[in-house]
This record gives structure tokens, C-alpha cells and sequence, in this order.
């Protein structure tokens, strides 16, 4: 949990330093604004996130899905203790969700990084949508209706 | 329009003066996304015929080169083992234990077992061990070359470590 805490904070400083960095590449003029008090480079002010927004272009969905990927690799992280710890329904079902997604956001990585041009890159991640869908169906059934996934790991390995 | 106007600011004319900041209101510093500028240049290269420059064959191997496409190469496999895993569950009509018997009576020798296993624990732990340091970057910590190198060593020697205690120890 600490460790989510921490690397948001970080996520923020950094930010902070890229919009700065960029702002310096670009030639800046310090000037000072008759009707506002700050004194950071003009020329900063449109890579400044309140002149995008008010073009009406950045959008946070990449950041935000950065951010749920570690999130969501933290929570994995914990669930193994748990799993070993705690067996049960409760995180059988956590373990499928948080492993699918976890899966599913690690081979869109590989595709974006491999597969080139529209159409095959549409197609490909259609693809993996359906087997992530059917992985997440599959490891559900698998819980409900057999011994689920950390028995089945006990099972495997006392052998 | 944002072209011209991120050229004049680059060379700080007049308009660069306060009483012209209402240009920048409405001025966007990029016209493309990330995905589209990616597009245009496998468009344009496909199109062209061109050859690939000759990357992973000619340039010279390092710890963390390997060590990053051994952390794809076993979260790729490890994705495919668990779909596989559940694509089973929902097509093989018998139970779980019913199949773990049915491999028990096979007999394998425990030579076999023990690589199976490795097979299973070696992959599971180093790429959660590296993925713990894939973290401790994206905090920010780690970046020197030093730094890289310690920490990639640590994360193959205790994946090895914790393989074998796992197969040892159950």
C-alpha cells in the first residue's frame, strides 16, 4: 500500500520535472504577466497542461492505464503471500482477476511494441481480448466448480 | 497554425510579448499522437520496400539486454501457461485431481519431476523478482549502470535460489 502511496508521489514530481525540461528546450522568454503573479517561462505556458485543456486535446487515459498497470502488479505481488497464507474463494477469485489483467496488459505491451499498421494491430488485440476474455471464464469455472487455484497449486506440488 | 506560432516563440518576436499571450490560449504543441507518428513511419517504410537495420544480430549482448527480454519472454510464457491452464478447465471433462492421478501414474522418475518443477518455479520467480525491480525504476531508484548490474545479478542469483528451496523444500 505504501508503495502505491510512494510511486503516485513520485509520478507527480516527475511530471512536474518533464513540464519544466520542456519548456527550457524550447527557447524561453521570462517575461512577467501584468495580470498574474507567475514568472515561469512564457513559452512554457503552452506545453502547460491548462492552455492543452483548453485546446481540448490531452488526454490522461495513457497515464492513468501506466499507473493501473503497477497497481495492479503490486496487488499480484501480495497475493501470492496470500494465496500461500490464506487459501480460500476470496483470493482464488482475486488471484483469476488480478493475473488475467495483469496478463492481458503485459502481451498488449508486446503487441503495441511488434505488430505494426491499423489493421493488424486492431486485429491482434482483438485477438487478445478474446483469449483474456476466455482465460478469465476458464480460471472462474475452474474455481467454482474444481478445487481452485491455490489448491490446485498445493495439489500440484506436494506431488 | 501551431507550426507557425511555435516558430515565432522559438525565435522570440513580437508576439512573444504579453499582450499577445492570448495566441497561446488555443495553441497545441504537438498535431499528431504517439500512435499516429508510429503508424506514418511503419506506413512509409512498408511502403517503401525497405529493409530492416540489422539490430539484435549485430549489436553486442548485455546482462540487462538479456535480462529484460528473459522478463518478456517469461511473462509471455507464463500468460500462455495460464490460458492454456483455463482453456483445459473449460474443455477437458474431468477434475483436477482426476489428471494430477492420471500424471502420478505415469511414474516419472524424480529426476524428471525436479526439472518439471524447476521448469514451472524458475520462470514464476524471476519474473517476479525482476518485476520487483521493473518497480523500483518506476519509482525512480536504480538508474545508474552499477546499480542496474548489482541489482540484475541479485534478482538471477535468488530466482535460482528460490527455484531449487521450492523444489527442495515441498
Amino acid at each position: 500500500m505504501a508503495a502505491i502511496v510512494r510511486i503516485s508521489s513520485v509520478c507527480h514530481r516527475g511530471g512536474k520535472l518533464l513540464f519544466y525540461r520542456s519548456s527550457l528546450l524550447a527557447r524561453p522568454l521570462v517575461t512577467q504577466q501584468k495580470d498574474q503573479d507567475r514568472s515561469y517561462p512564457l513559452t512554457a505556458r503552452i506545453h502547460g497542461s491548462s492552455s492543452l485543456r483548453a485546446a481540448g486535446s490531452v488526454s490522461k487515459a495513457a497515464s492513468l492505464h501506466w499507473t493501473g498497470e503497477r497497481v495492479v502488479s503490486v496487488l499480484l505481488l501480495a497475493l501470492g503471500p496470500a494465496a500461500y497464507y490464506f487459501p480460500g474463494p476470496a483470493v482464488d477469485y482475486s488471484l483469476a482477476a488480478a493475473l488475467t489483467l495483469h496478463g492481458h496488459w503485459g502481451i498488449g505491451q508486446v503487441l503495441t511494441d511488434y505488430v505494426h499498421g491499423e489493421p493488424k494491430i486492431k486485429m491482434a488485440n482483438a485477438g487478445l481480448f478474446l483469449l483474456s476474455t476466455v482465460t478469465f471464464a476458464g480460471l472462474c469455472y475452474f474455481n467454482y466448480n474444481d478445487v481452485g487455484i491455490c489448491k490446485a497449486v498445493a495439489l500440484l506440488w506436494s506431488k | 497554425m501551431a507550426l507557425l506560432l511555435r516558430t515565432l516563440a522559438r525565435q522570440g518576436t513580437c508576439l512573444s510579448r504579453p499582450q499577445f499571450g492570448v495566441f497561446y490560449r488555443h495553441a497545441v504543441p504537438m498535431g499528431t499522437t504517439a500512435k499516429e507518428e508510429m503508424n506514418k513511419f511503419w506506413d512509409k517504410n512498408n511502403k517503401l520496400n525497405r529493409p530492416m537495420s540489422p539490430h539484435i544480430t549485430i549489436y553486442q549482448w548485455s546482462v540487462p539486454m538479456m535480462m529484460s527480454i528473459t522478463h518478456r519472454g517469461t511473462g509471455v510464457g507464463l500468460s500462455g501457461g495460464i490460458s492454456a491452464f483455463a482453456l483445459l478447465a473449460l474443455v477437458l471433462p474431468g477434475s483436477y485431481p482426476y489428471y494430477l492421478d492420471l500424471i502420478h501414474s505415469l511414474s516419472i522418475g524424480p529426476a524428471l519431476l525436479g526439472l518439471a518443477k524447476f521448469g514451472i518455479a524458475f520462470p514464476l520467480s524471476y519474473h517476479t523478482l525482476n518485476g520487483i525491480r521493473h518497480l523500483f525504476w518506476d519509482s525512480g531508484k536504480g538508474f545508474t549502470l552499477p546499480e542496474v548490474y548489482r541489482s540484475g545479478y541479485v534478482v538471477i542469483a535468488l530466482s535460482i535460489l528460490t527455484s531449487i528451496a521450492a523444489i527442495a523444500y515441498m
